[in-house]
């Protein structure tokens, strides 16, 4: 136990650390768009409105091109929610992997925890189609990113992480981002809990999506959705995760139903592991 | 030469003429320590990491041993001149080594899971290999350089290290009772303790034994002593091992814990933990009250959690009804019932709710049972569950007890056996699963009354679908070899998506008031209808679901977004923004012709229309994974990937992840191979012309060697996949397999010694018997297993050791005779070189016998080496050829 608590310290120490005390970068504003029709565009106007740097600005558009073309992000609301999301500074919680953040692979955060890669992140966002003011539950924190994914697109987005130690690391980043100039994830709000009864206070949601591993859909979580509602889970190891699909239709006799899909809605999609953009190209382990 | 000692100049010794009887105890401890070191060493990684990976490192560390003999081979007279030294060096460091490699190891713990995505695991993965690999060098070591002194006699020698081998595996297995995981690397550093002593004893040299006291108490010291002193862990367990996440729960607490030789089980009680599975989503809209705090997790190795149900109270207990395996009391009411496999209690908690007039009920796993019939604090949670009157407990396999029972059964229930509620990613190792075998669901279905219902419940969270075609497959053939070609009738088949399905099927077929009222059932809990009398399958979705199943991992071009956009502008310039999907779409061509819902589902019903209709096999031919049914001589829910597409596989690892144990048998076979071949060729390169170039008959002494190390192993592995029929326990199999083999040859080698006046007319003989028996036993061993399974679990230990001792005694005949030949021969190099040989195609057998077995199943193995030893006999006439101008030995 005392091992576990040096390591969460430690561990919050770096992450606070990856954080440059005195970068302070400015808040995007929701009228602001960054540029999509160029890297050097938007390289620079991100430079100038937000302050980040050129390599991380430079991985985001890169990933983000892969992303797009593979169709992971479709909606100009996604596009832009990607662009203004620094996954650096969520991948930066687990030291060991601070450098990977844009990479297609799932990353360890410790504490058995993954950081999904940004397509999968991506692809499952998409599928909840988050509009300006839905109410939005995450079960499992983890590293971060997945809210602060969500709060570039809702001003209200609610998360739950079981894990003590990292649901305290996860806040600390959040703060600390926040305190940086990451305005946007005020919305976040945070709690350390058992996720599986949801959070009743805060609920009915508009959407709610779960990323741990789960052998039955928690009951709770059903009724916290609103009828119309959607949740999304992925089932299977990471890496070759499926994306159950759950939406909560109320009929007009108030008869609830539950029906399960595929993310595609039951198409089959070539998947397109681990890919990186080389040379204007998708490059991954399928184009060999 | 002889080194100074405290008590002067050592006396020389002769190895070769009466040693004492330290020396061979010394040899057989040593080589049970070796074994022992195995074994802890897969233990370790069983309990700590994956236990697949835990072979691999152990199967290549034992190229130690190949490595130790063509080193020796080549510099024979150095270590001839050296051998004291080359001991004592070897036993002094060996115990400490054992120690440090596992502690060093424990802290670079490697994880599978990111074994494609992260370059830096691959590392991880092979400094675990040197650093267990060290200490297997020191055994080789010792144990080359006894076999070099003591050639002359090596049947005697060979008698002591097989026999010690064995008996130090009993041992072990003991030492299981007694260890923690963390702490089973004492049991081979005490045999390395007494083994070195009395080396030390029967060279005499008292130096050397308080030098070893020393060793032995740095060795345990710091095993004890450093992990708290440096805060590291013993045994570092993965945090992605199921008890990782339990114990990180703020309430957890540990409740029951046991170490055993069935496994190291743990029980955790937390509000966190809840199971439900396969429960339906309507559950959370008609259920007036949720069971709160029911379960405890249930771990074994780590690996879990089942669920271990509390007694719930009666306001609670609708919540059954909405878990799939509830299925077969929607239609019988207040049956006989059995349940086929005890594990966390579910299924027993419900069939005996449903109102079951008795309850039959099996467990195979003594370490489970024993938790629940005799810990009291267990037994209050459960409510005494195995006590309720209507109980009835069967200690042994249920699929055993359903084919010898005179018993007939409502309702039979076989669900979720051996599987834990949640996946684990990387944990799937090739496992003999006999419970859901072709012959096993013939007993059930016999065991049941006219009328009476089998239902098998698995996890169907896989897409594509794997395990539960092959179950669909594999019951349809059972119902026809027990009710006749047309079983259209005798199926109903319910599932959840991503989430787990339930065959059920009835002795004389479902009446259609029964279908309507499941299909109404399965309809109110929204459940997808897969198969039931009458279904009508959308037949128009075979094509786009296969061809979709297969571009999933095999799409020959440019990634295609879901919603369809062009491909061509993948081609597109690197900077210029990327056109999005929207723009993609051909104006005026419709989208899809036909659009699959949810795949899983639709080809588990195309796969029923076809199982009952015909035309199966061109739809599994066409299928993207291997569906074989699972029989007793392939009973595995793995090895789904096709051996043809192997390779396309190599550069989409992360697609398969459930698939890596199988790949990482190639992967094991391939390393092996290699080894192998590079350690018989090392010698032959360095010396084929100097070394070797005055030996005849040196090809044939290579072949006739190979096929020893390889035959022996490759019989040893088989019958422990084998033997788990009747001992259902994969490390008790091990055991017991290991020592029966080892101590029986070990008796062959030292009867051998009688015969080597006349080997060449008496060992073809033994060859012969050797085939024949090993052939036989292919074909005649599953119903002698059958029977031992039944009995009382000590008596089944006897019975197959009493299996094993006709093949193995003769076995123990060909080695120590060869040997023997060569040393008299003078053939010295030779001799070291053979027991390399023997040693690196005993990796490589061991690493083919998986293989073997998933693709031509379980008695492939044992006839495969029936004929590596016939294959030996013309070789072992070239073994007998003298040198030049020296005089044939009388043989």
């Amino acid at each position: 136990m005392r091992r576990a608590i040096t390591a969460g310290v430690t561990a919050l120490f770096v992450t606070l650390l990856a954080l440059p005390a005195t970068a302070q970068f400015k808040p995007i504003r929701v009228d602001q768009t960054p540029p999509m029709d160029s890297k050097e565009n938007y390289v620079d106007w991100m430079k100038a409105n937000r302050g980040e740097s050129e390599k991380w600005l430079t991985q985001r558009w890169n990933r983000y091109v892969a992303a797009v073309r593979v169709g992971d992000i479709k909606t100009d609301k996604m596009k832009r929610a990607f662009l203004l999301t620094p996954r650096e500074v969520f991948a930066a919680g687990n030291p060991p992997v601070k450098e990977r953040g844009y990479e297609h692979a799932f990353l360890d955060m410790g504490y058995g925890v993954t950081m999904s890669g940004p397509h999968l992140q991506s692809r499952m966002t998409d599928v909840l189609d988050v509009k300006r003011g839905d109410r939005v539950l995450e079960i499992g924190t983890g590293s971060g990113t997945q809210s602060a994914y969500l709060a570039q697109l809702t001003d209200q987005v609610y998360t739950i992480e079981i894990i003590a130690p990292l649901a305290e690391r996860t806040r600390g980043v959040y703060d600390k981002a926040i305190a940086a100039g990451y305005e946007e994830l005020k919305v976040i709000k945070t709690k350390q809990a058992d996720g599986y009864y949801g959070w009743p206070e805060a609920g009915p949601f508009d959407k709610i999506i779960v990323t741990c591993g789960i052998d039955h859909i928690p009951p709770p979580l059903l009724q916290q959705l609103k009828p119309g509602g959607v949740m999304v889970i992925p089932v299977g190891p990471p890496g070759a995760q499926r994306v159950l699909k759950v939406v909560k239709q109320v009929a007009a006799d108030g008869n609830i139903t539950v029906t399960r899909e595929d993310i595609y809605g039951g198409r089959i999609v070539p998947f397109v592991p681990f890919t990186k953009l080389v040379d204007g190209e998708v490059k991954g382990t399928h184009n060999r | 030469m002889a080194l100074k000692a405290s008590a002067g100049i050592l006396p020389d010794v002769d190895f070769d003429n009466r040693p004492s009887l330290a020396f061979y105890l010394s040899v057989a401890l040593i080589a049970g320590c070796v074994i022992a070191l195995q074994i802890g060493i897969m233990r370790i990684f069983s309990v700590g990491s994956w236990a697949h990976f835990g072979s691999l490192v152990v199967s290549l560390a034992m190229f130690g041993f190949g490595l130790t003999s063509a080193v020796m081979c080549v510099g024979k007279p150095w270590f001839e001149k050296h051998w004291r030294g080359a001991v004592k060096g070897a036993l002094l460091l060996f115990g400490p080594m054992m120690v440090a490699s596992n502690l060093i190891a424990q802290q670079v713990p490697f994880n599978a899971i990111f074994l494609v995505s992260d370059p830096v695991q691959k590392w991880r993965l092979f400094a675990n290999f040197v650093l267990y690999f060290l200490p297997f060098l020191c055994g080789a070591l010792y144990l080359g350089v006894v076999f070099l002194k003591a050639q002359k006699t090596f049947n005697r020698v060979y008698f002591a290290d097989l026999a010690g081998s064995g008996a130090c595996g009993l041992l072990f297995l003991l030492a299981m009772y007694l260890f923690r995981p963390q702490n089973l690397v004492i049991a081979p550093l005490v045999l390395w303790f007494l083994g070195s002593l009395l080396w030390f004893v029967a060279v005499s040299d008292r130096r050397g034994l308080i030098q070893t006291t020393v060793a032995a108490v740095l060795a345990v010291g710091g095993h004890l002593a450093l992990p708290p002193l440096l805060d590291i862990p013993k045994i570092a367990v993965s945090d992605y091992k199921g008890v990782a996440y339990a114990r990180k729960f703020p309430d957890a607490e540990r409740v029951y814990e046991r170490s055993t030789p069935f496994g190291y089980m743990e029980i955790y009680d937390s509000s966190y933990l809840h199971f439900a599975p396969g429960q339906s989503d309507n559950a959370a809209f008609n259920l007036p009250e949720m069971p709160s705090r029911a379960y405890r997790g249930m771990y074994i190795d780590s690996e879990g959690p089942s669920g271990i149900i509390k007694q719930l109270p009666d306001s609670q207990t609708a919540y059954f009804r909405f878990l799939m395996m509830y299925y077969p009391y929607v239609v019988k009411k207040n049956p006989e019932t059995f349940v086929v496999q005890f594990g966390g209690g579910l299924s027993t908690a419900m069939a005996l709710r449903a109102g079951s007039k008795s309850v039959t009920v099996a467990e195979g796993n003594p370490m489970v049972l024993n938790a629940f019939l005799h810990d009291d604090e267990l037994k209050r949670f459960t409510g005494d569950i195995l006590g309720d009157e209507r109980i009835e407990v069967i200690d042994y396999e249920g699929r055993l007890y359903a084919a010898r029972t005179k018993r007939k059964f409502d309702v039979i229930d076989l669900a979720l056996a051996d599987s834990a509620g949640l996946s684990q990613p990387g944990g799937f190792a090739i496992v003999e699963k006999f419970s859901y075998t072709r012959e096993a669901m013939r007993n059930y279905m016999q065991a049941l009354k006219p009328g009476g219902v089998l239902a098998v419940t698995l996890w169907n969270k896989e897409e594509p679908p794997k395990s539960v075609l092959k179950l669909y497959s594999t019951m349809v053939a059972a119902a026809r070899d027990v009710e006749g070609q047309d079983v259209a009738d005798r199926f109903f088949v319910g599932a959840s998506y991503l989430s787990t399905a339930t065959v059920l099927f009835k002795r004389g077929g479902f009446t259609p008031a029964e279908v309507e009222t499941l299909r109404k059932h399965t309809a109110a809990m929204s459940f997808d209808e897969i198969y039931s009398p009458g279904f009508k399958a959308d037949l128009s979705l075979l094509e786009p679901t296969l061809k979709g199943y297969h571009d999933q991992f095999f799409y020959d071009g440019a990634p295609q977004d879901p919603l369809g956009s062009d491909p061509a502008l993948e081609r597109a310039p690197t900077d210029a923004a990327p056109a999005g999907p929207e723009g993609g779409d051909k104006e005026g061509q419709p989208q899809t012709v036909t659009v699959p819902k949810v795949p899983a589902t639709d080809i588990g019903r195309l796969w029923w229309h076809h199982l009952i209709h015909g035309g199966i096999e061109q739809v599994a031919n066409r299928y993207v994974f291997d569906t074989r049914i699972l029989t007793n001589h392939q009973p595995y829910f793995a090895a789904y990937i096709k051996v043809k597409d192997l390779l396309k596989f190599t550069d989409r690892l992360e697609l398969v992840q459930d698939e890596w144990g199988f790949l990482l048998l190639w992967a094991t076979l391939a390393i092996a191979g290699v080894a192998a071949l590079t350690l018989v060729l090392f010698p032959v390169v360095f010396g084929w012309r100097t070394i070797f170039s005055r030996y005849p008959g040196k090809f044939g002494t290579m072949v006739y060697f190979l096929c020893l190390g390889l035959g022996y192993i490759v019989v040893e592995v088989g019958l422990i996949s084998h033997f788990m029929l009747a001992l259902s326990n994969a490390t008790v199999s091990a055991s017991v397999l290991i020592t029966g083999m080892l101590v029986f040859s070990g008796l062959g080698s030292f009867v051998s010694e009688r015969f080597l006046g006349r080997a060449r007319t008496f060992m073809p003989k033994v060859f012969v018997a050797i085939g024949a028996l090993l052939i036989a036993y292919g074909f005649l061993l599953d119903p002698v297993l059958d029977a031992v399974g039944t009995l009382p679990y000590a008596l089944r230990i006897i019975a197959c050791l009493a299996i094993i001792f006709p093949p193995a005694f003769l076995m123990g005949f060909p080695m120590p005779t060869g040997m023997t030949m060569l040393g008299r021969l003078g053939k010295d190099h030779m001799f070291l070189w053979a027991w390399g040989i023997n040693g690196s195609f005993s990796v490589l057998g061991a690493a083919l016998v998986p293989i073997i077995s998933t693709s031509f199943g379980l008695p492939a193995a044992l006839l495969v080496g029936g004929i590596a030893y016939l294959v030996a006999i013309p070789a072992f006439y070239r073994v007998l050829l003298p040198l030049p101008g020296k005089p044939a030995i009388a043989a």
